[in-house]
């Protein structure tokens, strides 16, 4: 039974960190209707500012952490503003293929530092011991990375439900014609929904990095899950984000702990939330808490 | 009507179906005829070397392929993030036979015409399958379901026994009304194969488009509560979009086996996968010439690419190989400004070299 918890744990700890890379994703679509398809290369991207800034400029990892976060809000932005900005108006379809060079773009980058080709991990800077309570462990890096992304997202939410800047994302995101004669820049707002979705990412990327190391294949493979989360949690769905996000961290973790190694399986957790994601597109493509809309002829 | 089919100038019709001839005047019909005929022939007369070859082979079977991208991408308006993986499909029937029967079997060897066909229908069967959820949903949510059946397509490759894990599975040589094609001219062979094909499909792509069947996609792409309005059914065309772009991928995909000798998966990853968007994006999505345009110009870039990260390799010593960083990043930068700067891709500069050859010397 200890087994099945520490599953239970370890899918949460993932999953967690699964919401808070999905939250930028659905920020971006739901503002723009833009499927960032370069989203996971943004998380890779700022773990590894994270551990450049430790390891190589030697900043502590409290600081690194934050720059980073900074570094790629600004950086989420500019891209906005240089490559995106100029085809509002665009169809939809070319401002999606645009992000899809983004993400080639952004691979080559990587291939050109010693990233794209070695493994890191990040120096220890907590307790190596875990914590184990009643046969299930966890680690201090674990427990840190969650209670971090937890306090993200709740501040998050408060963001979009409280703050002037977060209204007037949902109010862009609802009708932006309207939210255009009420005198709020659209464009502003699209910027402000990347920037946003680079700092989420970011953090992501450098706590599930200090999980399981920096290696870009893995770090990829992860950027790429947050597709069927999102797909599952309903694309425009902030809670279902959340929801979706440890939903898929439980299967994943349930996968590689029950079915790998049975019946000639195994990396199963690699393969199981595509198959989701096609088979929530058949039967209920809105998702968990996507709005449907109707829409007949 | 023109009396005189040769020297016909200007656009007068009098009826719709004068409108859509392929050659507009029996002059542009002896340009291609001769240009055909060209093509079928100058391999007789240059010998070129089994490397130039192999790179004209490549460039024509990614014409192939990208003739299904551009019917879906471009026609019917839905972004495939996972062309690799159904050109994969298409290669990897070819290996599920390699694997059944033997790499030489008389099913591969004789029966190649039949196998490029069922590698087609295969590809076209998983097409539709992934296209199967444009029946419930609008939008392009259908990219994302593109890119999950490439990471499922990777991992079946690449965890199952029965495929090598991913190495390469051989496919023995073919066998032509003279004997078995040998190693010399095993790139000429494919060369008039792969080119006879091209040719085919070509007119088939251009056909279809004069056709209710692939207007309809034109019809969806553009209006699709339009197109519902005139009885057509937006869903059930995506899927058939997805389909057809499954079975020109899937002849691709059986192609490159038999030219390769082989199938591995390193052919079939998500960077070729981008790498077909961006030569269908370089070519000019929606057109039937950005389909010849698209491959010729990426293969020529991603040459000189090669070329460059070897010089480059030259100079700076103990790097990486630079030409797995230098390829993406160049593929991306094309995508994006493409989009950016000439969203109707290269199509577009021939269309304005073609308007403007019409008409000198004169200005319009």
């Amino acid at each position: 039974m200890s087994y099945f918890f520490q599953l239970v744990v370890s899918g949460i700890v993932v999953g967690s960190i699964y919401a808070l890379s999905a939250l930028g994703f659905v920020l971006i679509y739901k503002s723009s209707r833009v499927l960032n398809i370069a989203h996971g290369q943004i998380i890779a991207a700022g773990a590894f500012i994270t551990y450049a800034l430790t390891v190589w400029a030697g900043i502590s990892i409290y600081i690194s952490f934050l720059l980073s976060v900074v570094i790629t809000f600004f950086l989420a932005m500019s891209v906005e503003r240089i490559f995106l900005r100029r085809l509002i108006g665009e169809p939809i379809i070319s401002v999606i293929m645009v992000t899809i060079g983004l993400m080639s773009i952004i691979d080559g980058l990587v291939y050109l530092t010693p990233f794209g080709t070695e493994n890191f991990s990040f120096p220890a800077f907590l307790p190596k011991t875990p914590i184990t309570f009643g046969g299930v462990s966890i680690s201090w890096t674990q427990l840190v990375g969650v209670i971090i992304t937890t306090i993200l997202i709740a501040s998050f939410s408060w963001f979009f439900k409280r703050s002037t800047i977060g209204v007037s994302m949902r109010a862009v995101s609802d009708d932006q014609l309207a939210s255009m004669s009420v005198g709020i820049s659209v464009p502003k707002v699209f910027g402000l929904a990347w920037a946003t979705a680079g700092l989420s990412a970011a953090a992501a990327g450098s706590i599930i990095g200090n999980i399981t190391g920096l290696n870009f294949d893995t770090l990829h493979a992860f950027g790429i899950t947050v597709f069927p989360v999102v797909i599952l949690g309903g694309l425009d769905s902030i809670i279902g984000a959340v929801v979706a996000g440890i939903i898929m961290g439980l299967i994943q973790q349930f996968a590689a702990g029950y079915l790998d190694g049975h019946w000639g399986l195994y990396g199963t957790a690699d393969v199981l939330p595509y198959i989701i994601l096609l088979v929530i597109l058949l039967f209920k493509p809105h998702g968990l808490f996507g709005i449907h809309e109707i829409e007949r002829v | 009507m023109s009396a005189n089919r040769w020297f016909a100038t200007g656009n007068f019709f009098t009826t719709y179906k004068e409108e859509q001839r392929i050659f507009l005047t029996n002059i542009d019909r002896l340009a291609f005829a001769l240009f055909l005929a060209a093509l079928f022939i100058w391999p007789l007369f240059f010998k070129l070397s089994n490397k130039y070859m192999l790179v004209i082979d490549n460039i024509l079977i990614a014409i192939v392929a990208i003739y299904g991208l551009n019917l879906v991408t471009g026609y019917a308006g839905l972004i495939s993030i996972g062309h690799a993986a159904f050109v994969g499909v298409g290669a990897y029937t070819l290996a599920t036979f390699s694997q059944l029967l033997g790499d030489s079997h008389v099913v591969i060897t004789h029966a190649w015409p039949l196998m490029i066909l069922v590698s087609g229908c295969m590809g076209a069967a998983f097409g539709a399958f992934v296209g199967l959820p444009a029946i419930r949903i609008k939008h392009l949510y259908l990219a994302i379901a593109t890119l999950s059946f490439q990471m499922i397509f990777q991992w079946v490759i690449n965890y199952l026994k029965f495929f090598d894990q991913g190495q390469t599975i051989y496919i023995g040589r073919v066998r032509w009304l003279t004997g078995f094609v040998g190693r010399d001219e095993h790139y000429f062979f494919w060369y008039y194969v792969i080119m006879f094909l091209v040719v085919v499909m070509g007119f088939g792509v251009r056909n279809l488009m004069r056709t209710r069947y692939g207007r309809c996609l034109i019809a969806v792409r553009d209006n699709d509560r339009a197109a519902d309005a005139m009885g057509m059914h937006p869903g059930f065309t995506k899927v058939y979009a997805f389909a057809l772009a499954g079975f020109f991928a899937g002849v691709a995909g059986a192609l490159h086996a038999y030219l390769y000798r082989g199938v591995g998966i390193e052919s079939f990853t998500l960077h070729q996968s981008i790498t077909y968007l961006a030569m269908a994006i370089v070519g000019g999505l929606g057109t039937l010439p950005g389909a010849f345009f698209g491959p010729i110009a990426i293969r020529l870039l991603d040459l000189q690419v090669e070329h460059l990260a070897e010089f480059a390799g030259t100079i700076l010593t103990g790097a990486m190989n630079l030409a797995t960083a230098l390829k993406p990043l160049a593929f991306g930068f094309v995508i994006v400004l493409f989009l950016m700067f000439e969203p109707r891709g290269i199509a577009n500069w021939w269309r304005i070299i073609r308007t403007y050859l019409k008409l000198w010397p004169f200005r319009y």
